[in-house]
């Protein structure tokens, strides 16, 4: 991995979402930091990436590098969780039984990732869909039922609606451009992951860091084709 | 030697781009205006508009109120001027107060706007020599509010009819 990417790049796709994924954006703009469940989510996450190789922490942080190799690894590493906690944050309903069921659901989700252990590809697809779900359910469909600006019709009905399921479904509206923000910022999101240091190479050549022979670059480590990796 | 410039680099914007977030999430600005006036105030860059602040004053001194505010609100839309925000309070207070009982929401406001000015100066204080006023200090202006919001027998003494607006 070429250091910009390393130590620009990836920091200000994670920082950028980190930044503006809590914020709820209208005329009073509200900045919400990520709750604790989504820290717990994002732990998880991140464990899903190192178990099935999506991301290759020793490539980041490692006693062969520089200093200043390792300090940007650790801002990725850091970053990363941020943007982890915010993006999952950004992408759980606010309140109710959606915010119970979503919450539950993710972390099912990553469990099972993390205890199945797919390849690369098929956790990135997975990450994909677990966020892009999330999403569709938060500012497609919950939003419409919280839409104010609905006829009378539909406001009779998604009233009904909320007596019949005791108001645990219904939510505050959401502003229409926080829905475009948080699909750029998901989009970004998605991007920044799938450009980590990998453990397995673009060609599907193995990467070996090697310890015990002098390497001719500090930071880069040692590609060869056909073995596995080695922690 | 290049890609050590390059990792040096990145690694010092995304420090200062870290240092933002948290000055974000700690500060909560309402509007972009008030993330780049805090952050203007923050390298000492932050300047207010002299002209509606003079359009204020002059408003002030006439006992406009309503359209004081609104032009200190121009001059200072970051909030983040003491001088400007002690003057906002103070209009407040002015407005309301009053002889048989004070109008408690604009005097809420105006302590919110007077403790503002306090944590926006340097060392807490804040003092203006304007002979119009007949308080000079944020700490007299925030104890006059305090007291005026404040419920206790005194609201029941007659001779608070002859007391005067300051």
């Amino acid at each position: 991995m070429s250091g910009a990417r390393e130590a620009v790049v990836l920091p200000l796709i994670f920082l950028t979402v980190a930044m503006f994924g809590g914020v709820v954006p209208g005329p009073v703009l509200q900045w919400t930091a990520p709750s604790l469940f989504s820290l717990v989510l994002a732990i998880m996450l991140i464990a899903v990436l190192v178990r099935t190789g999506a991301l290759a922490p020793e490539r980041l942080m490692h006693a062969g590098r520089s200093t200043l190799a390792n300090a940007n690894g650790f801002v990725v590493l850091v970053s990363l969780f941020a943007a982890s906690a915010q993006a999952l944050h950004m992408v759980t309903p606010g309140s109710g039984l959606p915010a119970l069921v979503v919450g539950l659901i993710v972390f099912l989700l990553l469990l099972n990732t993390l205890v199945s252990s797919p390849d690369r590809r098929h956790v990135l697809r997975s990450v994909a869909v677990v966020v892009g779900s999330a999403f569709v359910l938060k500012f497609v469909v919950l939003a419409s039922l919280a839409d104010p600006q609905g006829s009378r019709t539909y406001r009779v009905l998604v009233a009904l609606f909320d007596v019949a399921t005791l108001g645990t479904i219904s939510q505050e509206p959401i502003p229409a451009a926080a829905g475009y923000l948080a699909f750029c910022l998901l989009l970004l999101y998605l991007a920044g992951i799938s450009a980590l240091p990998s453990r397995l190479g673009a060609a599907g050549r193995s990467v070996v860091i090697s310890r015990s022979r002098p390497r001719k670059s500090r930071d880069s480590p040692r590609v060869t084709s056909g073995s596995r990796a080695e922690p | 030697m290049r890609e050590d410039v390059v990792r040096a680099g990145g690694l010092a914007l995304a420090i200062v781009y870290a240092a933002l977030i948290a000055w974000v999430y700690a500060q909560q600005p309402p509007t972009i205006t008030h993330v780049t006036g805090g952050l203007a105030s923050s390298v000492g860059a932050y300047r207010i508009d002299s002209q509606a602040f003079a359009d204020g004053l002059a408003f002030f001194r006439r006992n406009q109120f309503v359209e004081a505010r609104a032009a200190f609100g121009r001059a200072d839309p970051a909030e983040r001027d003491p001088v400007t925000q002690f003057y906002i309070a103070y209009s407040y207070y002015r407005q309301g107060w009053g002889r048989l009982y004070n109008d408690d929401p604009l005097f809420a406001e105006g302590l919110k706007r007077v403790n503002l000015a306090i944590t926006l100066s340097p060392g807490g204080r804040v003092v203006l020599d304007d002979p119009d006023l007949r308080m000079h200090t944020a700490d007299e202006l925030r104890a006059e509010l305090e007291a005026g919001l404040r419920r206790d027998a005194s609201d029941l003494d007659p001779r608070r009819l002859f007391r005067e607006r300051k």
